[in-house]
């Protein structure tokens, strides 16, 4: 886990703000079920990117307790949960842990705190691939990543993942032909624009 | 009684694949004169039953049954209490754990049949005491609160006369200064119901109340106890069979804890103060009676610390999820800190927990640092560990102390009594403390006239000592059981359960005790120990060991041996120098006649002997256990069991190596704070009085290394043939005893 030392340490001690709590409670989606959290860090032991996180996901909880808006809401922890449903499943108390996370992220955007560019980029590629194709291209999605920042970290990063990729190929993971896209691509851009006008869920 | 002896030998369960059964029926006759031998497939069939059953009836009143352990099938042969029944172990200790047709198993089987008749021809039929005053078969229960109520309703509901002492003019108990209780099944708050169980307990027949009452004196025993209670200056008598004290608890003293604020500032309560103040009607702020509208709750404020109160009350948690929830509807606004070491919350209280989240109460696990005042407001700084952090809650309106449970029979300072002559440790004005787990340590309460002290003995945190685990009511005064919060720290539903225990306890004492029969652990058991007084010395060591203060003394020291209080345990018999107490079926001379009976190979046969005597409570079982589960150990050891290590002799020790015997194991429970022993302090004894055998080794020329002390528990039944085959070393070690043919 990231050094929590790094990041929102304020000068003095924490004095408690039970406001960010009640706002979570109330605007967040599915944010009053983590008033059942109890610290045990279940979530935090079996989520699969917790070493990368800043917070583990107990630890946000911890956070939104304490009152600490801002480090809760543009933490990397909200944006990296990857929905594995992992510390949904286990929490003994029954916090739907990673509707919680996407929640917050939600929340956060619409509070204007920025994901990093990285994230945000991806998030941008990955959705425009959806509604081209209706499905992922395995190469495709990495290559505009990469090629993101300009050509030469694009061809650096891109030789630096090759045997991946030649592996992924290897099994079947990845065609060398592009991706074509879904049967009744139409009709899914047109479920796609309605959920989006409903305005709810989606990072 | 004119004994005639019959010897039954079972083949079954592979017995007779294992032994020469034929040349083994052949001892009884040859040694011992016994023309009454038995052999059938299977003693435990009816057949079998009916084979001994036949020889009863044709005379025979004294049964040795060499088959299964006598752990088992007791019910089977079970043939009256006039006559004696002998199990001689073959089954478990012989076929199942030792090589088969061998010379050293059969030579084994041989002695365990020998130690067996010589048993059953010492033993007599044992004959119920009964005392010659009349039995009383009603309760005492001393405490009227929540356990003392209940104790006394179910004894009263089984049809027994209660009576029913509470120091307080109104029966309730702590209960009396709550607003509610939250219980199982722990899901909301409810009444508690308190008032109305005491108009129950007031007007049931069964049950005489003495209120603003306390006892001045209790002597006797079981079914004798003699009280004099007194009430508003008037003296009663009652005589009652068995007692139940639930005298309840303390919270611990507030004032010892000023670093968190208690005492220093007025808007620190303790939850004591808290519960009255909510049960009075509206929570407010103590300084200026003001709105509480933040409110802190500090967990474990004196607990689980060794310079208060070193254990977990376990229901201080509880009682702060009560507390916040009194707060919660008395104002939904405001707000609850709860600062914790560990939610501890027992059983499914796990629930009112989930309650407790669910209102949004905020729960912060970490550890108090200051406890201050900013402005008319209190603020508390820490740690919080979930954090990492320091904190610092500030615009407290009210701090509460989740406050600890004190046995009611903690005393202040640890009493002093006058010293005897020249007892190290006495004081100037020769007083000395007395010890924790002494009849003279609790706070005055039964106020017994028992030469071991008015109360019952404590364990190190003030609360009457009982066999934890296995025995919990039984104190170690017999008749007398504890219940509720003087026992351990408890919640209410727990106390509840616990006085139906005690309360179930009480009666079965006064049950058996009417019939002469021994309580628990040997319940049923109607032998008891019987002085030859005119040998006695006034030595005193059997007053002072026996675990259960069964002994009386007069002026002139003279045991006053006190049966319907004695367990039956034979500490006493172990103690004696004189061996002047015996039981019927159980004595130093029998023990020493078994010895005895066991042959001793000449020196250049090189077949060493080794005596165990092995507690029949948990070493004996966990034998057995070995072998069911076929493990081995050497057979050159003999296995005598005894009721208690208490009750071992010295003097048996001094027969054994005199005659011999290589070297003697003593097998017995763990002693201790954490003892498993059954009769307290039996093991402990033997311990203590093993180090003394030194002494008699010496004079006989012996290694130290013969004798060996060591101590088992039942789970622990693996670890034996290996501690065995150890100690079989040793003495291969030492070689053999020299006194060997004398
Ligand atoms: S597993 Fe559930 S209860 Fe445990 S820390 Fe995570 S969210 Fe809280
Ligand atoms: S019950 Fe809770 S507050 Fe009380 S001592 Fe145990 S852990 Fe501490
Ligand atoms: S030592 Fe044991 S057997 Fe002896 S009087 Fe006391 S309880 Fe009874
Ligand atoms: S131990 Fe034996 S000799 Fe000593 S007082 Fe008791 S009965 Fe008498």
């Amino acid at each position: 886990m990231a050094d929590p030392k790094k990041k929102g340490k304020a000068e003095g001690p924490v004095s408690y703000d039970p406001s960010f709590s009640k706002e979570v409670f109330e605007k967040v989606d599915y944010g009053e079920k983590i008033k059942m959290c109890m610290q045990c860090g279940v979530c935090a032991a079996s989520c699969p990117l917790s070493m990368v996180m800043d917070y583990s996901p107990r630890k946000i909880f911890a956070l939104i307790r304490a009152g600490k808006r801002s480090e809760v809401l543009s933490s990397k922890a909200i944006m990296l949960c990857t929905s594995c449903y992992s510390c949904k499943v286990r929490c003994p108390r029954k916090v739907p842990v990673v509707d919680v996370m996407h929640g917050l992220a939600n929340y956060a955007l619409k509070q204007g705190y920025v994901p990093r560019e990285e994230t945000a980029l991806f998030g941008r590629e990955f959705w425009k691939q959806i509604l081209r194709l209706g499905r992922i291209d395995e190469k495709d999605l990495p290559r505009r990543y990469f090629f993101s920042k300009g050509i030469i970290p694009g061809i650096k990063k891109s030789m630096e993942l090759a045997d991946m990729g030649i592996v992924l190929m290897l099994h079947k993971r990845m065609k060398l032909l592009p991706e074509r896209s879904v049967k009744g691509i139409k009709e899914l851009r047109k479920m796609l624009e309605k959920a989006s006008a409903m305005g709810n869920g989606g990072a | 009684m004119s004994k005639k002896v019959g010897v039954y030998i079972c083949k079954g369960c592979g017995i007779g694949d294992s032994l020469d059964i034929e040349k083994l029926a052949g001892l009884p006759e040859e040694e011992y004169s016994i023309d009454t031998v038995k052999i059938h497939e299977a003693f435990c069939t009816k057949e079998g039953v009916d084979l001994i059953k036949d020889d009863i009836a044709n005379g025979v009143n004294a049964v040795v049954i060499a088959a299964c352990s006598p752990r088992v099938n007791y019910d089977v042969f079970d043939f009256g209490v006039d006559k004696i029944v002998e199990r001689v172990n073959l089954r478990e200790q012989v076929a199942w754990s030792h090589a088969p047709k061998d010379e050293d198993t059969q030579m084994l089987a041989e002695d365990n049949l020998r130690m067996g008749i010589v048993k059953a021809n010492a033993s007599e039929p044992p004959v119920p005491f009964k005392a010659e005053e009349d039995y009383s078969g009603k309760l005492l229960v001393v405490g009227g609160g929540l356990a003392g109520m209940t104790a006394a309703l179910e004894a009263a509901k089984a049809g027994y006369e209660v009576i029913l002492v509470e120091k307080e003019a109104k029966l309730g108990g702590f209960l009396n200064k709550c607003k509610q209780r939250v219980t199982f099944p722990y899901k909301e708050l409810t009444p508690t119901g308190i008032e109305d169980m005491a108009a129950e307990v007031s007007a049931n027949p069964n049950i005489k109340v003495y209120t603003s009452a306390k006892v001045d004196e209790i002597s006797g025993g079981p079914c004798l106890f003699n009280l004099k209670i007194s009430q508003n200056g008037t003296q009663i008598t009652e005589k009652v069979g068995s007692i139940i004290q639930a005298t309840g608890w303390v919270p611990y003293d507030a004032k010892k804890l000023p670093h968190l604020g208690y005492g220093r500032f007025k808007d620190v309560v303790t939850n004591v103060e808290f519960e009255e103040m909510a049960k009075e009607g509206k929570i407010r702020r103590p300084s200026d009676g003001g709105e509480v509208k933040t409110a802190l709750f500090i967990q474990c404020a004196g607990s689980r610390d060794p310079e208060h109160l070193p254990y977990c009350s376990s229901v201080c948690c509880l009682v702060s999820l009560k507390q916040a929830t009194y707060l919660k509807e008395q104002d939904p606004e405001a707000v609850s800190y709860i600062l914790y070491k560990d939610m501890r919350t027992i059983a499914q209280a796990e629930d009112f927990y989930r309650k407790a989240q669910r209102d949004g109460n905020i729960f912060i696990r970490g550890s108090v640092e200051a406890v201050g005042d900013e402005g008319g407001k209190l603020y508390v700084a820490g740690y919080d560990e979930l954090l990492g952090e320091k904190i610092k809650i500030e615009g407290i309106d009210l701090v509460v102390l989740a406050v600890g449970m004190v046995p009611a029979s903690k005393p202040e300072a640890v009493p002093k009594i006058k010293a005897p002559e020249g007892a190290p440790g006495a004081d100037s004005e020769g007083m000395i403390e007395v010890a924790a787990d002494s009849g003279f340590f609790a706070n005055r309460t039964l106020n017994l006239l028992y030469r071991q002290g008015p109360e019952l003995p404590t364990l190190r945190y003030g609360f009457p000592d009982s066999h934890f685990i296995c025995f919990p009511y039984e104190t170690r005064r017999t008749g007398i059981y504890t219940a509720g919060c003087i026992r351990r720290p408890m919640e209410s539903y727990q106390a509840e359960e616990d006085a139906v225990g005690a309360a179930m306890k009480a009666i079965q004492c006064i049950e058996l005790t009417m019939r002469g029969m021994a309580v628990h652990p040997r319940a049923g058991d109607m032998s008891y120990p019987e002085f030859f007084m005119q040998r006695c010395t006034q030595c005193k060591r059997c007053t002072e060991e026996c675990p259960f203060g069964a002994i009386n003394e007069d002026e002139k020291a003279n045991p006053l041996p006190q049966p319907t209080r004695c367990r039956r345990c034979g500490v006493c018999m172990g103690a004696c120098p004189e061996r002047i107490i015996s039981f019927k079926n159980y004595s130093v001379p029998m023990i020493g006649d078994m010895i005895k009976a066991i042959h001793v190979p000449e020196e250049d046969e090189g077949k060493p002997r080794v005596v165990a005597l092995i507690c029949e409570n948990d070493a004996y079982p966990a034998l057995d256990m070995a072998g069911i589960k076929r493990m081995s150990w050497s057979p050159y050891i003999r296995f005598i069991p005894v009721r208690c290590l208490g009750s071992v002799n010295l003097v048996w020790i001094a027969d054994s190596l005199s005659r011999g015997i290589d070297g003697i194991i003593l097998l017995g429970c763990r002693h201790g704070d954490d003892y498993q022993c059954h009769f307290i302090k039996g093991s402990e004894l033997a311990n203590v009085r093993l180090s003394k055998v030194a002494e008699t080794l010496q004079r006989l020329a012996l290694e130290s290394d013969r004798v060996r002390y060591v101590e088992i528990g039942i789970a622990d039944y693996h670890k034996l043939p290996g501690i065995l085959d150890d100690f079989m070393k040793v003495i291969e070690n030492v070689g053999p005893n020299p006194y060997k043919g004398w």
